[in-house]
């Protein structure tokens, strides 16, 4: 075979062509791009990021917006925005008052303008937040297998009956989820609500409980499904994605109470695809999204007034019982949780 | 003819290490100094001050090293089948090395939830056998996450050792054999002297890509087995103390780094260099 030779005069040119071929994406996706902007929206991961893809991707598309869904825990998007301030990597944020408080506090987020969304009126005025809207209430609860364990009736039942024994998850003081269900122990085994003491000593007590510590309700909801697990604390969307999977999963009011954060979406400072933005809002908090929403396997609680709730959401819970729900102090939270998730994550390493 | 410098070549290279690579650590090393004060070891200070993060190191320069045994003793013995064989093993053999590195590490780590699982192959062939009554999880486990950690870096072993092999004379073992070496003296005195480069090279892949695997920690390890990604994983994404962050992505650098000179030191070795 004849070898090939190549001077470095051609070599050069090569490079360059190989370089120029790189950067022509860029134009053209510039000419591609819609001609009322883009908006990137943090989503949470999973079921949220699938869901609103589908269900508000092509609504903003008809409006001549581009939407990019972008999945982060809410965590995750705090800690990017506070990464590079005044070029935020988000338009909006989707968020629970936790995070809120916190993005506040570091003037991450700004007040909405509710004239620029046409469906503002339709939601109950509890949630119509200054820095926005409310989209959903996630309720929380225990997720069991019923195939593996009997039903829980509540916190207290996890670790005082054997048959759950080995078989229970739980997630670091980082998740929403698990600090809203660690307020609730510490209400039963402490003096109340930020006794966190009293649930660390509980742990120490119950070493088997501790096995089973993942970093994620993400990973709990993989080891569910390979049957690694058969508890874990959730919301109903997770039980809702999980029977959706085809599996046997089964969600739990705890006999205390159930813990709920409403989830919002937020407008970032700093965001310079203000009308994408609004748009998007606008999209989430309508009637024809939020009916799509409440369906399998998202099944999320409508916020709009004019979405009637579907028998599946309404077996879990109705909107007269959304306020009988558990609300945490978010402020109380936030003003240890940096010390609990420390010595949380000591405790579970031994 | 005057001889043409290389240098001009060398230059875009060097541009997009200094702007890509060298810039984005001399900001990591400086934002590890930065305290409301002014520069501080403060944060290293607080770093080695708890038990805690001292242990998390340790843990993770024991999972690199019990994967690199791992690695090493599942890939010698490749290679050296790829080196004795012909070319339709050959072929299978780099396929097979191949494949699942161009598999997503996340995929290959879900897989291992599968195999390490209750109901997985390892705990039925373990009842089968007798050897336990009731099903057995190795998730969350040094164990399991070591047994993955092997399958998903034995790759970063395999290629450099079939590398160093493919140049090496198949005619040393028979010379080896002439002069009454049996096949573990062969194994011991000659090859592994001329695999030493390769199993260093790999060695610092392993270590390297072992204590800085994210995924596979946090998912196979759980929250038990805490290694130093996590650990700068949870100062930054949880509690978004970058300062400290930085240290312990630091301290993570230099451990490698140590370690990584202590290799290439050894590899340099006379007694061993004579060797080979």
């Amino acid at each position: 075979m004849k070898d090939v030779e190549i001077s470095r005069r051609r070599f050069g040119y090569l490079m360059a062509g190989v370089a120029a071929s790189t950067m022509l994406p860029f134009p053209l996706r510039a000419a591609s791009a819609a001609t009322g902007g883009s908006a990137v929206a943090a989503t949470f991961p999973g079921n949220w990021e699938d869901a609103y893809r589908n269900v508000l991707t092509p609504v903003l598309k008809k409006q001549g917006f581009d939407l990019t869904i972008a999945p982060a825990m809410a965590q995750d998007q705090l800690a990017k925005i506070m990464a590079s301030p005044g070029n935020p990597p988000y338009d909006t944020l989707l968020m629970s008052p936790g995070q809120m408080t916190i993005a506040v506090e570091n003037d991450l987020i700004q007040k909405i303008d509710p004239s620029r969304l046409k469906n503002w009126s339709l939601l109950d005025p509890s949630f119509q937040g200054v820095y926005g809207p409310t989209v959903t209430v996630e309720v929380n609860g225990i997720a069991y297998n019923p195939d593996l364990v009997p039903r829980p009736k509540g916190y207290r039942d996890l670790f005082e009956n054997p048959a759950y024994k080995g078989l229970v998850s739980w997630t670091g003081f980082a998740s929403n989820t698990a600090v809203m269900a660690y307020t609730e122990i510490a209400k039963i085994y402490g003096k109340g609500p930020a006794d966190m003491a009293a649930v660390f000593k509980l742990f120490k007590e119950h070493p088997e409980q501790l096995k089973g510590v993942v970093d994620s309700t993400n990973h709990q909801m993989t080891l569910f499904q390979q049957g690694e697990i058969a508890v874990f604390m959730c919301s109903t969307s997770n039980v809702a994605r999980l029977k959706s999977l085809g599996l046997n999963a089964e969600f739990v009011h705890p006999e205390t109470g159930s813990p709920a954060a409403p989830v919002n979406i937020h407008l970032t400072k700093g965001s310079k695809n203000l009308d994408a933005a609004y748009a998007y809002m606008d999209a989430a908090i309508s009637q024809s999204a939020q009916q799509q929403l409440e369906q399998p396997p998202t099944e999320m609680f409508p916020t709009n007034k004019n979405v009637a709730l579907t028998p599946a959401i309404s077996a879990y819970v109705t909107r007269e019982q959304l306020k009988t729900l558990v609300y945490p102090d978010w402020a109380e939270i936030n003003k240890n949780r940096d010390d609990w998730i420390r010595q949380f994550d000591t405790l579970v390493a031994g | 003819m005057m001889k043409q410098s290389g240098f001009p070549y060398v230059v875009p290279m060097l541009l997009l290490s200094v702007a890509f690579f060298a810039t984005p650590l001399a900001v990591l090393v400086g934002f590890s100094f930065t305290g409301n004060g002014g520069m501080t070891l403060d944060h290293y200070a607080r770093f080695f001050g708890d038990a805690f993060n001292f242990r998390v190191l340790v843990n993770t320069a024991r999972l690199g090293i019990e994967t690199v045994i791992g690695t090493t003793l599942l890939g010698i013995p490749i290679a050296l089948l790829y080196w004795h064989g012909g070319r339709n093993l050959r072929q299978i053999l780099i396929f097979l090395t191949l494949i699942p590195m161009l598999t997503s590490n996340v995929v290959r780590t879900f897989a291992w939830i599968v195999i390490l699982g209750r109901q997985g192959p390892i705990s039925e062939a373990l009842m089968a056998m007798g050897i336990t009554g009731m099903p057995v999880s190795l998730m969350f486990t040094e164990l399991g996450l070591v047994m993955a950690m092997c399958q998903i870096d034995l790759p970063l072993i395999i290629l450099p050792l079939i590398a160093i092999l493919s140049r090496t004379p198949y005619q040393l073992t028979e010379a080896a054999q002439v002069s009454g070496a049996g096949p573990w003296r062969i194994l011991v005195t000659v090859l592994l002297p001329l695999m030493l480069p390769g199993l260093l090279a790999g060695w610092i892949l392993v270590f390297a890509s072992t204590s800085s695997s994210f995924v596979t920690q946090a998912v196979i390890g759980g929250a038990r087995n805490v290694y130093v990604p996590q650990l700068i994983y949870r100062e930054v994404g949880t509690l978004f103390d970058w300062p400290l962050a930085s240290a312990i992505a630091v301290v993570l650098l230099l451990s490698t780094g140590c370690l990584l000179v202590a290799l290439t030191m050894i590899s340099r070795h006379r007694r061993l260099v004579g060797h080979a």
